[in-house]
């Protein structure tokens, strides 16, 4: 992504607001964005959902492969998650490889995911030593307006639990629903006009500093930490965000279970 | 095209396997303003294709040597997701959606006023999110009402359908079977107010009579999606 000039105007305007504890678009300092969560929603996925914060929109899908286990691990399957970042999600994302931002945010929400232990890799084999699962979780961007990594998250594990796995298809038994055991969700905190604000939309990431992702799992167990960008924050700040990471998760893990339990 | 395949892509009675006849398009739907963070967007549902499109620009065209002194350059990326088939597709460009890509920017390059916009860049974004056949079609449709929606001045839209070849029979909108198990395949890119072309391809094996059917076909289709173009134009977004 093509850092563009931040305006010094939008970074003292931000700074400004912070100080009477305000946001540019009126919102609480720990307030997200209104959340829409759809799941399958892509007919070709296995497993999939779309999410929509405020104008940031991203979809997650599963899908399957049959591969050979890893001579280390003949019992197990393996699970990859990649995140692109394609031009179409805003003008500052170019085309070409995967950026290091893009990278960045594929690998801390598969490790959000992969720490939490929410799929067991055995339950992905097949007949050890020459058949086994594996699964593909891919996120994709449509519209970037700030806070990619919560956005992804929250696609991932929804499509992950909606997953049935294609064993028909790939004439190896019955299909049956991907076995995901726990439901991690990732919080994320952008600094802007020096103090930590959740769910930051574009405008707060340009005009701010460092960001930290949170992920936690069902009993407020973390499963991944992630700082970013250039800053120092303190101890007591760390504290304070955890706190409130882990009321704002157990809210959103509610609204994947009542999603997935209305299908 | 896999010549006569094991399936039987069209009945006795004329009725293809979605259940139409042959001289029917896919139900279409369009709507715009998909993207809320570009400058102009439309998804295209049609049939199982899903696709959107975002426009950006007209920007500054940088590398400096893709300016063009005298107009502006369309940038335009065709892409498919991951998930978008029943296979996966590895991300990356490749041969296909690299062609599929400069076709694309020659049928919209034909139609946009670029020289309104000297030594800028307008960048035209494709993603297929779900794919049955005729995505390239759906990618151009749907760029052109992107272009539109971002208020980009062009002398006509361009509506891209293709028909073809099954079991000897020409059908109109080839669906995914037809297009895998079919003889024919013939997409094109015609400017409804004036009946031209910007976009022809054409594979398989066709009679000059099967050639002008599949050709009329092609013509009448575009009329119904032009509607739908201009219906989600006029009253769609939001």
């Amino acid at each position: 992504m093509s850092i563009p000039l931040v305006p010094k105007l939008l970074r003292s305007h931000l700074a400004e607001l912070a100080l009477e504890d305000k946001r540019h678009d009126g919102r609480q300092r720990f307030e997200g964005r209104d959340v829409e969560l759809e799941i399958n929603c892509l007919p070709r996925a296995e497993g999939s959902a779309r999410v929509r914060m405020g104008d940031t929109i991203v979809l997650a899908g599963v899908k399957f492969q049959i591969m050979t286990p890893y001579p280390d691990r003949p019992n197990e399957g393996g699970l990859m998650c990649s995140a692109e970042v394609r031009p179409v999600a805003g003008r500052n994302w170019e085309a070409g490889p995967p950026s290091a931002e893009s990278i960045e945010l594929g690998r801390v929400v598969d490790r959000g995911i992969r720490e939490s232990g929410c799929i067991n890799t055995e339950d992905l084999c097949i007949i050890p030593g020459e058949k086994a699962w594996q699964v593909i979780l891919d996120v994709f961007a449509v519209s970037d307006d700030g806070n990619l990594f919560d956005a992804f998250g929250l696609a991932a594990i929804a499509a992950l639990r909606s997953a049935t796995v294609p064993a028909e298809r790939f004439e190896v038994g019955e299909d049956m629903p991907l076995e995901v055991s726990k439901t991690p969700i990732m919080c994320s905190y952008h600094k802007v006009g020096g103090r930590f604000v959740y769910d930051a939309d574009k405008r707060e990431e340009l005009g701010g500093d460092e960001r930290i992702h949170i992920t936690l799992g069902d009993d407020d167990h973390v499963h991944s930490l992630q700082k970013g960008l250039k800053g120092i924050f303190t101890a007591a700040e760390f504290a304070d965000i955890m706190d409130e990471a882990r009321s704002r998760c157990a809210e959103l893990r509610d609204l994947v279970n009542e999603k997935l339990e209305g299908e | 095209m896999g010549g006569y395949g094991d399936v039987q892509c069209i009945d006795d009675n004329g009725i293809r396997l979605d259940g139409r006849t042959k001289d029917e398009v896919r139900p279409v739907s369009i709507e715009t303003g998909v993207i809320p963070v570009a400058d102009g967007s439309a998804r295209i549902r049609w049939g199982l294709n899903d696709c959107i499109a975002a426009v950006y620009g007209p920007m500054e065209a940088h590398p400096r040597k893709i300016q063009r002194q005298d107009r502006a350059v369309l940038d335009v990326r065709y892409n498919m997701a991951p998930f978008s088939t029943t296979d996966r597709i590895r991300p990356g460009f490749n041969r296909r959606s690299r062609e599929i890509s400069k076709v694309t920017a020659e049928a919209l390059e034909s139609v946009v006023l670029t020289e309104l916009y000297p030594r800028s860049k307008i960048r035209v974004e494709i993603e297929i999110i779900c794919a049955e056949a005729g995505t390239r079609c759906a990618g151009i449709t749907a760029a052109s009402v992107a272009l539109a929606h971002a208020g980009i001045p062009m002398t006509d839209m361009v509506v891209s359908v293709a028909s073809g070849k099954v079991h000897d029979i020409v059908v109109c909108d080839l669906n995914k079977e037809e297009d895998n198990y079919g003889e024919a395949d013939l997409p094109m890119g015609i400017l409804p107010n004036t009946g031209e072309l910007v976009f022809l391809q054409m594979d398989g094996d066709l009679s000059p009579e099967q050639f002008q059917e599949a050709w009329d076909y092609n013509m009448e289709a575009a009329k119904v999606i032009h509607e739908e173009m201009v219906r989600a134009l006029k009253g769609g977004d939001e």
